[in-house]
């Protein structure tokens, strides 16, 4: 039986670019999180999304796990790039891009593809 | 402009950056949970975005878990 801590860890690490959200691409639930999927859509990044939404354990796993305290976070492989502020300023002046670039390769945007990974409580 | 809602933020925003040189707060809703502050610092020199923001967080830990704050924007900045 995997915890839901392992399965958050595991997706944070094998993914290439993980968001952990409220709601979902087709419909995010709060501003932030569609601030931070606008702008990883914007530098062409592929997006593994993740619904913290259905069980408030969910996202108390994954603040324990990552020290940081609010939703939205993104992570490209592994690492925390941080929450919607951060990505959006990365976005506006193009850092977001050479991150991407460097951690995926230079063709990341050329298999773009959303998709959504529902989280089973434990 | 400083309100009921702000200035406890404000404080120990202050308290933790003394050596800010901009410090904002704004109940960006007036509803007295969604807030953005700005924090500008000498010590934010040489530190990641992720080590900034959670500085801030750190400074509001408590607003942050007992619910006052339910939205949180950051905008920081070294000074040099």
């Amino acid at each position: 039986m995997t915890t839901l801590r392992d399965q958050i860890d595991e997706i944070i690490k094998n993914e290439p670019v993980a968001l952990f959200m409220k709601g979902t691409p087709s419909f995010a639930a709060c501003g932030n999180s569609q601030r931070a999927l606008s702008a990883l859509r914007t530098a062409g990044a592929p997006v593994t999304a993740v619904d913290i939404l259905p069980d408030p354990r969910f996202r108390q796993e994954l603040s324990a796990l990552s020290g940081w305290p609010t939703i939205p976070q993104v992570f490209v492989k592994g690492e925390l790039v941080g929450g919607a502020d951060i990505v959006e300023e990365l976005a506006a002046t193009g850092e977001l891009e050479r991150k991407l670039s460097e951690a995926l390769g230079e063709g990341y945007s050329g298999a773009r593809e959303e998709r959504v990974i529902a989280l089973a409580p434990a | 402009m400083a309100s009921v809602a702000t200035e406890p933020l404000q404080t120990l925003l202050e308290q933790a950056f003394p050596d800010a040189t901009e410090l904002a707060v704004v109940d960006r809703t007036g509803g007295g949970d969604h807030f953005q502050v700005t924090v500008a610092t000498p010590r934010f020199e040489g530190l990641s975005l992720v080590e900034q923001h959670r500085l801030v967080y750190d400074a509001l830990a408590a607003p942050l878990s007992d619910g006052t704050i339910h939205e949180l924007r950051i905008k920081t900045k070294g000074t040099a």
